[in-house]
């Protein structure tokens, strides 16, 4: 399987000012310290050896859609965040190249920043399109109708070409899409969210995001643990600090940094991925909260094998 | 995970020893709300002297938590001592804002 990043970004999509861009481009100018270099693959290589992911890179703004390559003759995607729009528009590239025109959609829930792309999903309007909707919520169709609604939209849901179908789930069924094996957790967070276990040929896959791990359940944990076991890739929610999610942000139904790496080692996890990034923090803070979840990772790993922890951002593709 | 408590004239000082992880929070909740008590009817803050800690990991930390909001605003819990490892979990879970950390048990009191 293939995970790639279309967004990351939680609950608002951001974008990046001139002021920090130039911030970027001042910071790679003094790192080269008056070197010419020949051509700009030079410099790239300069540029990639020599400076930060936050300098030479940027997490991205759009907001959560993951998509999982490796299904049988059909895109997989989870959430319908900003996101949507970018990987819609790539999709086209490939069913020019002789792609199926099938999407399966896995939706974690429904608010805003989960849904907003599917406006703007150029596959809806594709008369040769199947999209097959996954979720947990018996309203995830009027959600999305009620999107296309004019006091929201000038586009009605009726004027979509593409077959729909929605599917609703319920968790601890196992089921097949397009070749994979799918299993769903029930997860805390506002009208409910839905965490999702992708599995083909001894591979697996976790989505698990708007998810709170309650102060006071924490014997509930085991069910995550079960459900992340000896995965090879937990893409997490991982909003907030602890301290926040214990705090000012408690009952805001999203989880820690730390949280995860810790339902990770239990799981035996292979690799997290750190996704639905605060959108007040810029790519310094996203940076030093990943190099962070590195450290507390290795701060309480005792006899267990690596965590590797990495973090998402749009754009980024991931082997599993 | 052992706990040892003692009572002095100025605190409550609560001494978690070992690691503090998935295996022994549930001891370590059990220890650390019976001191909340027995500090409040002693009218003594609280100080969980983490000297003897190895680490904790965050389900550690969320029973520091739970006995925060049980002692209630008036009788804060301070933690002190930590190891360097401990100093930076605290650091990374943003604990510093929860907690007051002190350097050694003589300076909480």
């Amino acid at each position: 399987m293939l995970v790639r990043f279309w967004g990351t970004r939680g609950s608002l999509p951001v974008a990046q000012k001139a002021n920090v861009i130039q911030a970027k481009i001042a910071d790679a100018l003094v790192a080269a310290g008056g070197r010419t270099f020949a051509d700009v693959s030079e410099a790239d290589a300069f540029a990639r050896a020599n400076l930060d992911f936050a300098t030479y890179g940027a997490y991205g703004g759009a907001t959560s859609c993951v998509e999982i390559e490796g299904a049988d003759g059909a895109f997989v995607v989870c959430d319908m965040g900003s996101g949507l729009r970018e990987f819609g528009i790539d999709s086209f590239r490939r069913i020019a190249e002789g792609h199926p025109p099938v999407y399966h959609l896995f939706l974690s829930h429904l608010h805003w920043d989960h849904i907003m792309g599917f406006p703007f999903f150029g596959p809806a309007f594709n008369p040769a399109a199947t999209i097959v909707i996954h979720s947990g919520h018996a309203d995830a169709e009027t959600a999305l109708r009620r999107q296309q609604e004019e006091i929201s939209f000038p586009v009605p849901f009726e004027w979509l070409k593409a077959k729909f179908q929605f599917v609703v789930h319920k968790p601890g069924e196992t089921f097949d899409a397009a070749g994979l094996t799918v299993s769903m957790v029930a997860q805390y967070h506002s009208h409910d969210s839905y965490g999702y276990r992708f599995e083909k040929t001894g591979r697996a896959v976790v989505y698990s995001t708007d998810s709170e791990h309650k102060l006071h359940n924490m014997d509930a944990e085991v069910v995550f643990e079960r459900f992340f076991g000896a995965a090879d890739l937990v893409i997490c929610d991982t909003m907030y600090s602890l301290g926040d999610t214990l705090s000012l942000k408690q009952d805001w139904g999203h989880s820690s940094n730390i949280v995860a790496v810790d339902l990770c080692h239990s799981a035996r996890a292979k690799r997290l991925a750190l996704f639905h990034h605060e959108p007040t923090y810029s790519d310094a803070d996203i940076q030093r909260m990943h190099n962070e979840t590195i450290r507390y990772e290795e701060l309480v790993r005792a006899d267990r094998s690596p965590l590797e922890v990495i973090c998402a951002y749009d754009g980024l593709e991931v082997i599993v | 995970m052992e706990w040892q408590v003692e009572t002095t004239a100025a605190a409550l000082v609560g001494r978690p020893i070992g690691k503090i992880d998935e295996t022994t929070w549930e001891a370590f909740q059990v220890h650390l709300l019976a001191a909340v008590s027995q500090a409040a009817a002693a009218s003594l803050p609280l100080v969980v002297d983490l000297s003897d800690l190895d680490y904790m990991s965050s389900r550690g930390l969320r029973v520091l938590k739970i006995a925060k909001d049980s002692a209630g605003a008036e009788a804060p819990i301070t933690l002190a001592a930590p190891n360097d490892r401990m100093r930076q979990i605290i650091e990374i879970s943003r604990y510093d804002m929860l907690f007051k950390v002190v350097a050694d048990v003589a300076s909480a009191v």
